[in-house]
């Protein structure tokens, strides 16, 4: 085994290749996590992320597309909360996640992922309260397709993607870097949620119709090419997703 | 990073073994899983977060999968791919959204693993290749994984 080698490829490898060719094979995207967002926004400078920590425990829904965006949410807040390193937070969220996986039918995968975020939490252990949230939303997620829910599913990362790009407009507002805007630049991830909700037209909730004509809004000003993001265009967004945020915590 | 490829190449003998054991119609993307997680071993002691999710299937011999993700500036990413039919030898390479090769210069095949390394240079739309060169099955499984500092 010593003796083998690492294949160097650069050489062999195309250097360009044509994208278009490959429209028919293209995977669907994996959803970034919130935190892969808040990592390069960390790197930017000093983020206050005390400030955004939200942990109150909300409104309760009976209806499963708005547990679903809620239970992303509330996920999203988890990785928020261990940014900010405050610990009696992530318990609370970390209750929050198991309450809101009963109500969706698949709190029996989440139990002992919930465990774990207060056990890493009560430890101060940040880097597993980062993995166990990771594999909370992918169990959830799983539990979901499991059953032929995969809607929900998606609603689970739009509610997490949301509530990242909410804060994330939010931080670049206050402190305008062309760096932290260009983080925004997400076209192709703001269409693949288009299109999944172009396909639910049985969740008739005002709170998807109204996330639906936001993202519609939000499309023209993250979609510039090569263009940077403006200032404006960064408190736009902030606006839409904080509104769009607000309506998916509390009741119609 | 030679010295973890070394590492993850020794690990890979007892999972090898392992899904060697199994009837061969068992064999399924959870196991091409378990050797590109095994491939990301090594890099999580050098502070990457790897990704619960993943993407899977099968593909014939000389084919190709491109796979879409978002990137961002600032963070580096290293995707891992893995196959759980030992003779087969794949490859995973990165482009950015105008088809020009992104990725570093340390990335790496060896047989039914490869890794490719990218420090983007924007935040935008990327393209992850997979390809399956050679294998000796008509259909081989393949996962790829991801992780990001």
């Amino acid at each position: 085994m010593s003796s083998l080698t690492l294949c160097a490829h650069g050489a062999q490898v195309p250097q360009h290749i044509d994208i278009k060719q490959l429209s028919k094979k293209v995977e669907d995207v994996v959803v970034p996590l919130p935190n892969e967002i808040f990592g390069a926004l960390n790197k930017l400078g000093v983020v206050n992320w005390k400030e955004h920590v939200r942990s109150d425990r909300g409104t309760n829904f009976t209806e499963r597309p708005r547990i679903a965006l809620l239970l992303g949410t509330v996920i999203a807040d988890g990785f928020i909360a261990v940014q900010a390193e405050d610990a009696p937070a992530v318990k609370e969220i970390g209750q929050r996640v198991l309450a809101l996986s009963k109500g969706i039918g698949v709190g029996n995968s989440i139990t002992p992922h919930a465990k774990a975020i207060i056990e890493a939490a009560d430890k101060r252990d940040w880097d597993s309260v980062r993995q166990e949230l990771d594999r909370t939303q992918n169990s959830v997620q799983q539990a979901m397709n499991e059953v032929h829910d995969e809607k929900l599913s998606q609603l689970v990362s739009l509610g997490g993607w949301l509530r990242g790009t909410e804060v994330l407009t939010s931080v670049v507002t206050k402190r305008f870097s062309v760096d932290g805007a260009e983080l925004l630049h997400q076209p192709d991830l703001l269409s693949y949620f288009q299109t999944r909700l172009q396909a639910m037209p049985e969740f008739n909730v005002p709170i998807i119709h109204e996330i639906e004509v936001g993202l519609v809004k939000v499309k023209p000003l993250i979609d510039v090419g090569n263009a940077r993001i403006p200032p404006e265009a960064v408190k736009k967004i902030n606006e839409i997703t904080t509104r769009l945020g607000d309506g998916i915590v509390t009741r119609d | 990073m030679n010295a973890s490829v070394k590492a993850l190449l020794r690990g890979s003998c007892w999972l090898a073994l392992l899904v060697v054991l199994r009837p061969a119609g068992l064999a399924s993307v959870d196991d091409a899983q378990s050797f590109a997680l095994q491939a990301a071993e090594p890099y999580v002691k050098e502070g990457f977060q790897v990704r619960e999710d993943y993407w899977g299937g099968d593909l014939g011999a000389g084919d190709k999968k491109a796979v879409r993700q978002q990137l961002f500036k600032g963070n580096e990413y290293w995707f891992w791919l893995g196959t759980e039919v030992e003779r087969a030898k794949i490859s995973v390479h990165i482009y950015d959204s105008d088809g020009k090769l992104a990725e570093q210069p340390d990335s790496w095949e060896k047989g039914h693993f490869a890794a490719a390394h990218v420090i983007p240079n924007t935040t935008g739309s990327y393209f992850i290749i997979v390809n399956i060169e050679e294998s000796p099955e008509e259909r081989t499984h393949w996962a790829l994984v991801y992780g990001f500092r």
